[in-house]
């Protein structure tokens, strides 16, 4: 049955693993998204968007006192200057012109962190769309910031009670208004589910990579030693890695969230704990238990607290052409503290867990000229971020 | 066995005094929700109250086709400890005691792809414990050519679904791929979202029905009573009913001899075309 025009999978990931009553949608998209490709006037309207709205292109920044601290060459894609603080508005904008182009009114998004959600939130106020977002009860509380935000910029923002109240039981809950309202568009948010979101969402960040491979051929000249990102769903890795995937010179390395350790519930580290499994639409590595069943998860940053990785990541470890790490929380909060006092950069607790792996591993990449994808923005995390220093600072 | 399936269907519809045939019945219940044994004791009073074949689903942790009442339930099996290992135990052990009402095993993919060692594992598992197919909502036949290969060779019966949003090329496909039935979802949406049928559903109805061909049309979604099986009179020849079912079950709570008897009473209803 050749119900799509473009590839389904990465390897033997990805795929198209959705209910019937879904299937319509997924077509529709995948069309949509083939025919834009071919339009000149979606091309120009996106990058209209994307530089005067968002404010593109986002600076290559030269980390020089972290460098000096670390002995490793950093340079930083500034992801965070973003307008609304992450890369998600690259996605955002992105999928809702598809929407519009498909002639929907209605937008469904889960968040985790929230960012993906204020991203949304954002582009539907500017497009003139309405905005439902479904968000983990859990994050609604740690993330607070965000939902006024959202709530600001004139979405719904729907806590979801259910299962653990975290990224998983929003995209579950999402999915299932989706099920239940196919007139509307859902506007995922990382580049995981089933096809073709792996591939649109994927293709709406690649002009993060695009931007940082040039600018670092023009200002640093060659090519990075290595590109490091953090990856919870892995839309900002996978945004950043994409055009760096043919310069074999260059190491890519993914940095996921090893929470509090290596037991079950304690991290999101799918490389550590995961198996082959099938969550949210596609084939890939999942932390889930031995019947199949998802098993909890742990991060410090809502954003990476995720059971599952997109598909396209699973096949870059499978083939060798990416390798995944993982950073503890307290090596997340290393990263968040030296990068505030050394470069006067509050960023993301999500993007601070490529920070701290690359100070963890500062011996072994030292010389070494790295990019870090710096996701995102820290002023979301405060809250979480500001009683963990300060117990820090008490017991020291 | 999908044969077994298929010939318990057209045992049981009815003729209605009216003389329409109504649909045969398929409760649902959630393998697991108030422990094993309690669902055992339903299999049995489902297969004794004239259910022409059971939908048991294994519970699994992320079902996102399922509404809040399946949600909870599937929790509560799952809380219950309820394996995949676990409820192939529990159709061997009705099959020993001389249970014969065909069971379909309703599971989301993961359960399967992992709990089950995959696909093809999964159908030997399946039938080996006198299983009689799959339903799996999140597999649509894209990603189904090894489940259907399994099924065919163990002799095992599968279902794939026809909804609103299904263009007519896909309900002919999914009809032709499916051994045991076609599943109608009768409008679109979650399980347990409402409960009745406007005329417009009927049509469509109508016409997957002429799609489906030779293959027998099942309702799911919105049966909660014995009137909304009368009004399927015509429409289908089986008609699911999960939500009621699984809500009175675990509202009644009790020993297994209380499901049993909620299991009887409702199925009874059911198939007596009023509420």
């Amino acid at each position: 049955m050749s119900t799509f025009q473009l590839p389904t999978r990465f390897g033997r990931f990805g795929g198209c693993y959705a209910p019937e009553t879904l299937m319509a949608n997924l077509v529709e998209l995948e069309a949509a998204f083939v025919h834009a490709g071919q339009d000149e006037s979606y091309a120009a309207e996106f990058a209209r968007l994307l530089g005067e709205f968002a404010g593109r292109p986002t600076p290559l920044f030269e980390a020089r006192r972290l460098s000096e601290h670390l002995g490793v060459e950093v340079w930083l894609k500034r992801e965070d200057l973003l307008h609304t603080g992450a890369h998600k508005l690259n996605n955002a904008i992105g999928q809702a012109l598809l929407a519009r182009r498909m002639g929907k009114t209605r937008i469904l998004a889960e968040t985790g962190a929230g960012q993906h959600g204020v991203a949304t939130a954002t582009v539907c106020a500017l497009l003139g769309l309405e905005c439902v977002v479904y968000m983990g009860a859990l994050d609604v509380e740690r993330q607070r910031p965000n939902v006024e935000r959202m709530r600001l910029l004139g979405a719904r923002v729907v806590a979801v009670q259910s299962g653990q109240r975290t990224l998983k039981d929003a995209v579950n809950e999402a999915m299932r208004a989706w099920v239940g309202d196919p007139e509307a568009h859902y506007l995922l948010g990382s580049a995981l589910g089933p096809h073709p979101f792996p591939t649109v969402v994927g293709s709406c960040h690649e002009v993060i990579g695009a931007e940082a491979r040039a600018q670092w051929r023009a200002r640093v000249g060659g090519s990075p030693d290595a590109v490091v990102a953090c990856v919870g769903g892995g839309s900002n890795a996978i945004g950043l890695f994409r055009k760096f995937i043919p310069d074999a010179e260059v190491e890519l390395v993914g940095v996921e969230a090893g929470g509090l350790g290596d037991g079950p519930g304690q991290h999101a580290a799918r490389w550590v704990g995961g198996r082959e499994g099938i969550l949210h639409g596609c084939r890939t590595l999942v932390l889930a238990d031995s019947d199949g069943q998802v098993e909890g998860t742990h991060s410090i940053s809502a954003g990476l607290d995720y059971p599952a990785v997109g598909p396209e990541h699973a096949h870059l470890a499978d083939t060798g052409r990416a390798r995944y790490e993982r950073a503890s929380d307290d090596e997340a909060l290393e990263g968040f503290r030296l990068l505030a006092r050394l470069e006067g950069i509050l960023p993301a607790l999500e993007s601070s867990h490529a920070l701290g792996w690359v100070v963890r591993e500062r011996e072994c990449l030292a010389g070494q000229r790295v990019l870090i994808g710096l996701s995102g923005r820290g002023d979301k995390d405060l809250a979480s971020v500001l009683p963990r220093l300060a117990a820090e600072e008490e017991s020291a | 066995m999908s044969q077994r399936l298929q010939a318990s269907i057209r045992a049981g519809q009815r003729h209605a005094p009216s003389g329409q045939l109504l649909p045969a019945l398929a409760p649902y219940v959630t393998a697991g929700d108030g422990g094993l044994d309690r669902t055992l004791a339903v299999l049995h009073a489902l297969e004794s109250a004239g259910a022409a074949c059971v939908e048991l689903g294994l519970p699994f942790s992320d079902p996102i086709a399922d509404g809040p009442h399946l949600q909870a339930a599937a929790e509560r099996a799952l809380e219950a400890g309820t394996t995949p290992a676990g409820v192939l135990e529990l159709v061997r052990r009705f099959r020993s005691a001389g249970g014969a009402l065909p069971i379909l095993l309703f599971s989301y993919t993961n359960p399967l792809f992992v709990g089950l060692g995959g696909f093809s594992a999964a159908a030997a598992a399946l039938a080996a414990a006198g299983g009689d197919g799959f339903i799996v909502p999140d597999l649509p036949p894209e990603e189904a050519g090894e489940l259907r290969d399994a099924c065919a060779e163990h002799g095992l019966g599968t279902v794939f679904f026809a909804t609103p949003t299904s263009s007519d090329a896909r309900i002919r496909a999914a009809a032709e791929a499916s051994t045991g039935f076609l599943y109608a979802i009768g409008r679109v949406g979650i399980t347990g979202a409402r409960t009745t049928f406007d005329p417009e559903v009927l049509t469509w109805l109508d016409r997957v029905r002429d799609l489906a061909g030779e293959t027998p049309l099942a309702v799911g979604f919105g049966v909660a009573d014995g009137a909304a099986v009368a009004a399927l009179g015509g429409h289908c020849d089986l008609a699911i009913s999960g939500t009621a079912l699984v809500r009175a079950l675990h509202d009644a709570g009790g020993t297994p001899e209380d499901a049993a008897r909620v299991a009887t009473a409702f199925t009874t209803a059911l198939g007596a075309g009023a509420p």
